[in-house]
């Protein structure tokens, strides 16, 4: 029955690593990022960029559609061409400008392409490391809630549409009509919010939470 | 002998488990907003406004002194780790910098952010912190500094009108707060 059991399951019951190798992972793109900063000659940025290549196989172990983190570049190198066309009024001026442009997008690049393909319960994992552990905490927990909380606005969103309340999208073209969103809206999420945090406390101070000043367990997945 | 027990001059404010967890919503909410703002629309600036409004919430509807940093560092290791965010470790400065200046006005200030006036000068200039975090960001990179200048200029004065009407709704969800009596 358990011949079946998931890699990272397998893993864990050998006593092997908790986070499917998130840390290193983290610790790679954060590298890279900083080197990015740092190299400044062309063929230190197509080196780089050779690197990154590798590195998001690596990462999304297999190949990756970067069509939306390509967007990105291209809007942010039209806008500094612009800016140093403005500057310069050379070509070598453009060239510089794309320079940089290339730099900050080999700096981004790993966050971006990490970010689509970690796992969000391995990286609190691995947060829970580097931060202190009440932050850890509250951080893990609220994001655990936070689709409920979601819920919940989402509730109070559809019971004011049905009273009349004036926050459909095609209302919130016009915005004299978003007092009607924060009154209807906003205020009432903000009070849910206050109160979902008041039975969490409640829930984890019945369960011992800040009995011990070291923590003594950690909630399962 | 009398044993001498040494008490510190200042402590650090005692922040409640309930308090910490909506500082944590507002945390997540400030990443979450942000994403729905960084969809379409390409004005400059435009993710400070939930940035803004709800670390600004953070500090407006709990006592604690440093909601406002508490929360920033909270939504910056979201945004770092958990997604969302394109630049990356520097996230955090940004966020942390938003924090601080909301931190230190709510302590300057009168009123914590119940007069618009003073919230909206809070918020304009929590938004124009970004020119400081892009400028370092930029400089690190090499960037020609009258470029960079100017690149950091717009964002950051981008960032302030956003922050300025962030700063500028606050004050009316405050007062239906304490209206509620909710906060206090």
């Amino acid at each position: 029955m358990g011949s079946r059991m998931p890699a990272a399951q397998g893993r864990l019951a050998q006593g092997g690593t908790r986070d499917d190798g998130i840390g290193r992972r983290m610790i790679v793109v954060m590298v890279l990022s900083c080197l990015a900063f740092l190299a400044r000659r062309v063929e230190q940025l197509l080196l780089l960029t050779g690197i990154n290549a590798v590195a998001i196989f690596w990462l999304h172990r297999g190949p990756l559609s970067l069509r939306r983190e390509m967007r990105t570049f291209a809007w942010q190198t039209a806008i500094i061409l612009g800016l140093h066309l403005f500057r310069f009024r050379t070509m070598a001026g453009l060239w510089l400008g794309f320079k940089v442009s290339w730099q900050l997008f080999l700096a981004l690049l790993p966050g971006m392409v990490f970010a689509r393909t970690a796992s969000q319960s391995g990286i609190v994992r691995v947060l829970t490391r580097v931060m202190p552990g009440r932050a850890a905490f509250v951080l893990s927990t609220c994001m655990r809630f936070i689709p409920r909380l979601l819920g919940e606005i989402k509730n109070i969103y559809e019971g004011q549409v049905l009273r009349g309340a004036r926050i459909l999208p095609r209302d919130l073209v016009r915005p004299w009509h978003w007092a009607d969103l924060l009154h209807c809206v906003v205020v009432p999420a903000v009070v849910q919010g206050m109160a979902l945090a008041g039975h969490i406390a409640l829930a984890a101070r019945a369960r011992g939470f800040e009995r011990f000043p070291r923590r003594t367990c950690w909630p399962g997945e | 002998m009398a044993r001498r027990i040494f008490k510190p001059r200042w402590q650090l404010p005692h922040l409640s488990l309930k308090d910490a967890l909506f500082i944590g919503f507002c945390a997540l909410f400030a990443v979450l907003v942000r994403v729905f703002f960084r969809i379409k629309l390409r004005i400059s600036g435009r993710s400070m406004l939930p940035t803004v409004f709800f670390l600004m919430l953070a500090r407006g509807s709990v006592s604690y002194p440093f909601a406002a940093i508490f929360a920033g560092l909270l939504a910056g290791s979201a945004a770092m780790f958990v997604g969302f965010a394109k630049q990356g470790p520097m996230v955090l400065l940004q966020y942390f910098l938003v924090a601080a200046v909301i931190d230190g006005l709510a302590l300057l200030l009168p009123g914590r952010f119940r007069h618009p006036v003073w919230s909206g000068l809070t918020g304009a200039l929590a938004g124009f912190s970004k020119f400081f975090s892009d400028y370092a960001r930029n400089f690190l990179i090499g960037m020609d500094a009258t470029v960079n200048l100017q690149l950091s200029l717009i964002e950051g004065a981008g960032a302030a009108l956003f922050g300025l009407l962030a700063g500028l709704l606050l004050p009316v969800v405050l007062r239906r707060l304490r209206a509620y009596g909710v906060i206090v």
